[in-house]
């Protein structure tokens, strides 16, 4: 180890082993649980059973015909990608501006970035559904069963929350090199995608991830925004938790199979971004 | 809120980087423009919906009445009145104080697996990725599995009986306030983890270096020099994981089901069951308003108290 | 009504009129199918999703013959999830143009009145009314000439008993009464064995054993305009209910937390007596577990608690009146069409086909009868003739959820002993308000 990663390290070894051994057993204890019921018959985990009495690996095979998996991680992967990547490349504008610039309402914008927050889902529902339904009354516009209809209000959804990371953080963000290039002649989109984009590229990532996630979790619009070829994992997730009224057994065991699968995509993905994550400041060479 | 005493002081005498009060923001050459995608997107989505939940709860808008909705009879603050009297400030005051103590809870496991992740070390991408596990898992999964471990005669109960205790029910009664506060924070703690982590990548090399050559204990390293690098961040996903949590209405919904025992009947559920079980789209949407304005006052106090402005501040650094 | 002159008429008018324009267009569709699409709303079948998807399939080809317009199917995950899509549509008039909509429901959609009315023209165009099984059309409209709902495939309630446990305890035939049922269920509870599962936590199950004690006993719940849940027999249901797991104990006290499903799991284990509460559906989890080859469907009793014959107001309910019915809506742009599906998914050999692939049983009378033969659905076919239809009201959903209620806010006390007359009687005063306020808002 260099001097220098001696000088950055943070807990003691003791320390950090314990509480990565703790936290690590807290988040698996449960998952052990779901990898086992994936592998359980839905009798046993119905009836209670932690190990299973049969193991049976069926699940995993049986669930791309249950509900239509594949189709629903790909457009989730579609829809969630291009979100993330709009709302981080909004949000890191709309952030920029509030950040660096005067003007009148900008104290308002910025609190009710976050007031937005706090509006309830359940509440939305109607009224977003009323207003991308006449979207297709009144201009001809179809809106509502299309990918796109469920990108825009996602991206929307996400974009409070996407600005306000970027205005943490652009805002502890040393100003030379936006204004040298000022000086230099350079306009605002310019100084956008080549010093702020390269420079708060951890910031990004952190916010394209929750834009992701945003998506990725919600069942609530896309229950009610999509069509069955447009259908997200979640929405297609769910119908394995269905318990009918009239006694048919919920598929457990796939469905935990089946959450397993699509977890695995987000968990990749994170993995190959989480080198971004590391020292965007630092390295952007402002010294 | 708790969490705000213990971050708030200020620490910031320990950066040694030069405070730099020069120039802050600018009136000159302002490029608005670039805020009027962003700002398109929210009138539009957010903005206008809003409005007509405000005009649909102040009219009579039912199963009856949902397929003229034009024509529903406009019936003033009827709503409110009935919403108030409908148990709504058990359940906003469940909601939020639910809520708080979930928040609270998350915010030393978010930075402590923040920092035992912040030094690299072999298997430290595999570590990463488990802490991501529970925030990627779709909620009503969660919420079956908790369910299914926390039953009577379930995982839980079974080890605890193991170790001479009775576990009782989890799922009804009171405890299952603290059953919701409990996987709530499972669940949600990672949203903390991340943002911690990523404020962490902010501290300079020269700050670790600074205090590597002053030979501070990592203790007071982490809690003066580290922590205030964490302190804007982690305020922010402080304030939005409450809301978040006060809007989670998948996780009690599958933990508990609909009709919710009276000590669960967080603000969602009473929401939803109202709209889309009782089909009372009016009251619910006046419930909803009613909680809304309920959250926002005393998060605006707080906004304008922490003074979450970047004018001077982002000047400063 | 040509489409773009209704769509220029509606630009300039604004929401008011479009929702008159949707109505006015109602009458004047087109027969021929070619390039046209119909939508179709109906429920994920998880037990059986291939089956289903090539069922959906061969119906889709049958109609392109037929008509020559496509079908798209659209799944519903949960009854919530479809009450939802029934709202989110009926408010933007847009949206499927069939739905199969759980009998419980209809009530409901029917209230909204965005469901066609089924005059003669329309019992025509389906193959009239006479080809469904009569004691099916009980739950289709508020009266005769009001209906929306067509039946579409049944799904009664049943309990199922263990046949080697029964025997073994000396019980040579199922309960018939609800006292006997408690005595049969006594009997079989010994060491790790219960005589009973119930699902006390389930979200729909509870209000079915109140509904049909109560009915039983005389009181349908609703009279008119008034709920009748304050009331003798219904607290007796209740006491009957809570009483076999606080006082007969015959039920494993861990049913407190149960959904129906788990009480399925349990009985599956093959170490209890009856299951309460369960329909066809379930043959195949119930095979898959322990109980394979020793189980068997049985009526569920129809003579009220603390009864040994009915009393003669009583009505013999073995089930709520239970399945799906074909809902068309009243936004559609393509009724004649929808109507030619509607025909077509209810018609004999259809129906059969559709039995015989995903186990749903027939509302079609002619199909019906074909089954009646087939020994294994002997009593299931039975209950569906002795199923009777629950209040025909708008403010059900609000008074199912009442019942439900009772139950939920009783747990935490039924866990730790019975639940005394008097705590029953609050909860249902609790729940007489909320129904009677809901039936009094019915327009």
């Amino acid at each position: 180890m260099t001097a220098s990663a001696e000088a950055q390290r943070l807990l003691p070894r003791p320390l950090l082993i314990t509480l990565t051994v703790l936290l690590c057993a807290m988040v698996l204890a449960p998952i052990l649980y779901i990898v086992l019921a994936s592998l359980n018959t839905d009798v046993g985990v119905a009836g209670g059973e932690f190990w299973p009495s049969t193991f049976s690996g069926e699940s995993y095979t049986q669930i791309w015909t249950t509900a239509d998996l594949s189709t629903g991680i790909v457009n989730s992967l579609v829809v969630c990608a291009l979100t993330a990547v709009a709302s981080a490349l909004l949000g890191t504008t709309t952030a920029y501006v509030l950040v660096r610039y005067a003007f009148f309402g900008r104290l308002t914008i910025l609190r009710g970035l976050v007031g937005l927050q706090s509006i309830p889902g359940t509440l939305m529902l109607l009224p977003v559904f009323v207003l991308f339904s006449s979207a297709g009354n009144y201009l001809g516009l179809t809106v509502i069963g299309t990918r796109w209809g469920l990108f825009v209000a996602y991206l929307t959804f996400a974009l409070p929350f996407s600005t306000w990371v970027m205005v943490t953080y652009l805002r502890g963000m040393p100003r030379e090199l936006e204004e040298a290039a000022r000086t230099e002649g350079a306009s605002t989109l310019v100084i956008l995608w080549r010093i702020v984009f390269p420079l708060s590229l951890p910031a990004i990532v952190v916010s394209g991830i929750f834009a992701f996630l945003l998506g990725w979790n919600d069942v609530l619009f896309a229950s009610v925004l999509t069509r069955p070829e447009t259908q997200t994992a979640a929405v297609a997730l769910q119908i394995f938790g269905s318990t009918q009224e009239g006694g048919a057994l919920p598929v457990y065991s796939q469905m935990m199979a089946a959450s397993l699968i699509c977890a695995a995509p987000v968990v990749l993905l994170y993995l190959a971004f989480q080198r971004y994550l590391v020292g965007g400041l630092t390295a952007g060479g402002v010294k | 809120m708790g969490v705000n005493s213990t971050l708030t002081p200020e620490v910031r005498t320990a950066k040694p980087t030069p405070q730099r009060r020069r120039r802050g923001v600018t009136e000159r050459q302002r490029p608005l423009w670039l805020l009027t995608p962003g700002g398109v997107l929210m009138v539009l989505v957010i903005l206008i919906p809003l409005v007509l939940a405000l005009w649909i709860s102040a009219i009579d808008l039912d199963q009856y009445t949902l397929r003229r909705w034009i024509e529903a009879p406009f019936i003033g603050l009827d709503n409110y009145v009935e919403s108030v009297g409908s148990g709504l400030l058990h359940s906003v005051w469940i909601s939020v104080s639910f809520a708080v103590l979930a928040t609270v809870a998350t915010v030393p496991i978010g930075i402590a697996a923040a920092l035992v992740t912040q030094n690299p070390y072999r298997g430290r991408a595999i570590v990463r990725a488990v802490f991501l596990i529970p925030y990627v898992l779709p909620s009503f999964v969660v919420a079956t599995v908790w369910r299914t471990m926390l039953q009577p005669d379930g995982i839980v109960n079974a080890t605890l009986a193991k170790a001479g205790v009775d576990g009782g029910l989890w799922l009804s009664g009171p405890k299952s306030y603290w059953t919701l506060v409990l996987v709530e924070i499972w669940a949600a703690w990672p949203f903390i983890y991340l943002m911690a982590l990523a404020a962490l990548q902010s501290v300079d090399i020269e700050v670790h270096e600074a205090s590597a050559v002053d030979g501070v204990t990592w203790w007071s390293k982490l809690r003066r020099v580290i922590l205030p690098y964490l302190r804007g961040p982690v305020l922010l996903a402080c304030l939005l994981a409450t809301l978040n949590h006060i809007n989670n209405f998948t996780l009690p919904f599958v933990l508990f089901g609909a009709p919710a025992p009276d000590d669960v009947n967080v603000m969602p559920m009473l929401v939803y069951v109202t709209s889309f079980q009782s089909l009372r789209f009016g009251l619910s949407a006046a419930m909803a308003v009613v909680s809304l304005i309920l959250i926002a006052i005393p998060l605006f106090a707080y906004l304008r108290a922490v003074r979450l402005d970047v004018h001077e501040e982002g000047a400063r650094r | 009504m040509p489409y773009r002159k209704m769509r220029a008429a509606v630009a300039v008018a604004g929401a008011t009129a479009l929702v008159a324009a949707l109505a006015a267009c109602g009458g004047g569709d087109e027969s021929s199918g070619s390039g046209k699409t119909i939508n179709v709303l109906i429920g994920a079948n998880t037990q059986y999703p291939a089956e289903q998807q090539a069922w959906q399939e061969s119906i889709a080809q049958r109609f392109k013959s037929q008509t020559g317009a496509e079908v798209k199917w659209e799944t519903f995950a949960t009854a919530n999830d479809e009450l939802t899509k029934i709202q989110t549509s009926v408010v933007s008039g847009s949206g499927p143009d069939v739905y199969a909509v759980g009998t419980t429901f209809t009530p409901t959609a029917y209230s909204t009145k965005a469901f066609v009315t089924l005059g003669d023209e329309e019992w025509k165009k389906i193959g009239g009314k006479d080809k469904f099984i009569p004691s099916s059309l009980g739950i289709s409209g508020p009266d005769e000439q009001n209906q929306v709902g067509i039946p579409w495939v049944g799904r009664p309630f049943v309990m199922v008993y263990n046949t080697e446990l029964l025997t073994a305890a000396g019980i040579d035939k199922p309960a018939t009464t609800w006292d006997e049922l408690t005595q049969h269920a006594k009997r079989l509870t010994k060491g790790d064995q219960h005589g009973l599962a119930v699902a006390y936590k389930d979200n729909f199950d509870p209000w079915k054993f109140i509904w049909g004690m109560s009915i039983q006993a005389g009181n349908p719940l609703v009279d008119g305009k008034t709920a009748r849940i304050q009331d003798p027999a219904v607290q007796k249901a209740y006491e009957t209910y809570f009483g076999w797991l606080a006082t007969d104990r015959v039920v494993n006290p861990a049913a407190v937390g149960w959904s129906n499903s788990q009480a399925i799991g349990e009985f599956a284990k093959g170490k209890t007596g009856y299951m309460a509460l369960t329909s066809a559906l379930a043959a195949k989890a119930l095979d898959a577990g322990a109980v394979k080859g020793k189980w068997k469907f049985a009526l569920l009793p129809t003579v009220p608690p603390g009864a040994t014959t009915r009393p003669a107001n009583g009505v013999e309910a073995a089930s709520i009146l239970s399945g799906d019915n074909l809902l068309v809506a009243d936004y559609s742009k393509n009724k004649d069409l929808a109507f030619q599906f509607v025909k077509l998914i209810t018609d004999q050999d259809a129906q059969l086909d559709l039995y015989q692939r995903l186990g749903q049983l027939p509302a079609n009378a002619a199909a019906a009868q074909t089954l009646l033969s087939d020994p294994k659905l002997e009593v299931v076919v039975q209950a569906q003739q002795k199923s009777v239809s629950t209040p025909f009201t708008g403010a059900w959903a609000d008074i199912q959820l009442a019942l439900t209620n009772a139950v939920v806010q009783s747990i935490p006390d039924l866990s730790k002993g019975p639940i005394s007359p008097e705590q029953i009687d609050s909860r249902l005063a609790t729940a007489q308000k909320a129904a009677q306020s809901a039936l009094d808002r019915v327009k």
